[in-house]
């Protein structure tokens, strides 16, 4: 099978493992579609604890899931989820400072695309092409369109985000209709449904966002003197835009490795959503960046296990979870900002 | 001894946009110490200019000439340019002076310089030091601005209409401390104000740009307003010498 598929972390471990942990009837992980996944290419089938399971079995236990863990079948995407959520929540902060959410839709957008075609070049002309490999091919193509600002078109900037990101999600359709076989990892793509995390992206996503947090520090002075006041930069001799290109190109990689393994909506949401909270909540840049880390994390964690326990989509749960924090964060900003004043 | 030739010459320079001149050649000399205070008409063409003094935008025809190389150079851009949305502190913003080039990779072991709090002090604003920026009044937003230029070792400080929201008395307190910042610091400056009065006050040199009459006029503050071009533009009569008594309430 393609390396692909959000559910080929199975491969790490034998079928009989899997029976095991299952009691022998694998069915699709949370939130997952059951005929999607059963239709879904050659390979061990799926752990599926989806509502399939549920009407055979019931709800999923508590056990079950810490048997699961065990075997490193969920320990995976949890982590995934925990460490995607926390590089893209302190990312989101220089990205919502930069007035620039709907950048990231766009970009991970674009890079779903990237994956979509990576698979339809694998199944057409039989040369592999690593998805994530297109993933970031694509993003970096978005984010250097998006760079060129429409300088000279009359039209606002958004509207170019607006083209990437329709021109994007229609291509991944478009494309997936023709690769039936790989399909519905496309659909865990576009919208977060993936289920388990192969050790391989979930190295990427740590190795990655490793980096980004590295550069991040280093350059943070740079990146809030060059959004604060560009100008005043520029006369200060800063390198403002290395430091642009730099920012976008670290949202590129980030956002294109993260939405290979977890999906484009959750992506997106904690690229935005706990830098909003943060942003809404504290004063200072620093505490932003650790509250938004935080609420990142928290959202991508306990928004997989909610999906788990609940048998809801894994993505759309892990999004839901950090809006349900913003909803909370926005009136306890606004009793601060009383007592503040 | 003082080096008091020109730390930025502009000869026969030409600013404007798509390679038009919006305005005649000016040719002029920036020394140290020397207040500037360019004036214009809305839309005359000030910032404009200042940008492209600055390299900020490239000049139509003509050139800029620095003195040295790595002179260094401080902006405070008109206030819209400024991003309120960063969650700053006071004492952040002024830090940011600090940076030049690269500097922003060094990490600042033992805490923060002590030139930020200095110049808080220096500007009457050490108390607001770890207040949010947003949340100042524009008059204490200047004053932490104008710390920012403090301690940002400029030898040269261009400022565009600082003054634009603040009230009479809180105009000319910034004038005031602008005024002190040169003779403390031997800092030249150019500001754009539309308030003649503190331009005639504190400017040793004015400026007049007006694109719709393409009139360009260099000068101590009496001559350029004692110009028929000026009133032509302005006024009948030159402008009253105000103090922060005059201040409209």
């Amino acid at each position: 099978m393609a390396d692909g598929a959000p559910a080929s972390s199975s491969e790490a471990l034998s079928q009989d493992e899997l029976e095991e942990a299952f009691g022998g009837d694998l069915g699709a992980g949370p939130g997952a579609e059951p005929s999607a996944t059963a239709a879904a290419a050659p390979g061990p089938a799926p752990p599926v604890l989806g509502a399939e399971r549920s009407a055979r079995e019931g709800t999923p236990s508590f056990g079950e899931f810490v048997h699961g863990w065990e075997l490193g079948i969920y320990r995976d995407p949890v982590l995934c989820g925990v460490f995607a959520g926390l590089v893209l929540g302190v990312l989101g902060v220089f990205v919502v400072l930069r007035r620039a959410v709907f950048v990231t839709a766009a970009v991970s957008q674009a890079a779903g695309l990237g994956v979509a075609l990576a698979f339809l070049v694998e199944l057409s002309w039989h040369i592999p092409v690593p998805p994530v490999a297109g993933a970031v091919l694509l993003a970096l193509a978005a984010t250097g369109v998006l760079s060129l600002r429409m300088q000279r078109t009359r039209l606002p900037s958004e509207t170019l985000v607006g083209l990437i990101y329709l021109g994007a999600s229609a291509g991944a359709i478009l494309v997936g209709d023709r690769i039936a076989q790989e399909s519905h990892d496309i659909a865990s793509i576009l919208f977060g449904t993936a289920v388990l995390v192969r050790p391989l992206d979930l190295s990427l996503v740590i190795g990655v966002g490793l980096v980004t947090l590295a550069l991040l520090a280093v350059c943070h002075r740079g990146f809030l003197f060059a959004g604060f006041d560009p100008e005043g930069a520029r006369v200060h001799r800063l390198p403002v835009r290395a430091l642009d290109l730099l920012l976008w190109t670290l949202v590129a990689v980030e956002v294109s490795v993260t939405t290979r393994a977890i999906g484009a909506l959750p992506v997106f949401a904690f690229a935005v959503v706990p830098a909003m909270a943060a942003l809404a909540l504290v004063e200072r840049v620093r505490w932003a960046l650790a509250v938004a880390a935080v609420f990142g994390a928290l959202s991508g964690g306990l928004g997989y296990l909610f999906a788990f326990f609940f048998e809801f989509p894994v993505g759309a749960s892990q999004a839901t979870l950090a809006l349900l924090f913003l909803l909370v964060c926005l009136p306890i900003a606004r009793l601060l900002r009383g007592a503040a004043a | 001894m003082t080096d008091l030739s020109p730390l930025l010459t502009s000869r026969k320079l030409e600013v404007g946009y798509l390679g038009q001149a919006i305005l005649p050649p000016v040719d002029l000399e920036i020394r140290p110490g020397e207040f500037w205070a360019v004036i214009g008409r809305n839309g005359s063409g000030k910032t404009t200019w200042l940008k492209t003094m600055l390299g900020l935008l490239p000049p139509v025809r003509g050139s800029v000439e620095h003195r040295r190389a790595q002179m260094n150079l401080s902006y405070l851009p008109q206030r819209k340019a400024i991003d309120e949305l960063y969650p700053l502190l006071a004492r952040d913003v002024v830090r940011m002076g600090l940076d030049r080039k690269w500097s922003f990779l060094r990490p600042w072991f033992g805490g923060e310089p002590p030139e930020v709090k200095a110049a808080l002090d220096e500007m009457g604003v050490l108390d607001l030091a770890n207040e949010p920026f947003r949340r100042l009044s524009e008059g204490q937003k200047q004053r932490v601005l104008f710390a920012r230029l403090s301690v940002s070792s400029a030898q040269l400080a261009v400022l565009d209409e600082p003054t634009s929201a603040m009230d009479r008395v809180a105009e000319h307190e910034a004038f005031t401390l602008l005024d002190a910042l040169r003779k403390r610091h031997g800092l030249a400056i150019v500001i754009v104000s539309h308030y003649l009065g503190m331009v005639q006050r504190f400017a040793d040199r004015a400026l007049l740009l007006d694109r719709d009459t393409q009139t360009v006029l260099t000068g101590s503050p009496a001559e350029v307003f004692g110009d028929h071009r000026f009133h032509a533009r302005f006024s009948e009569r030159p402008p009253r010498l105000e103090t922060p008594e005059d201040g409209d309430g």
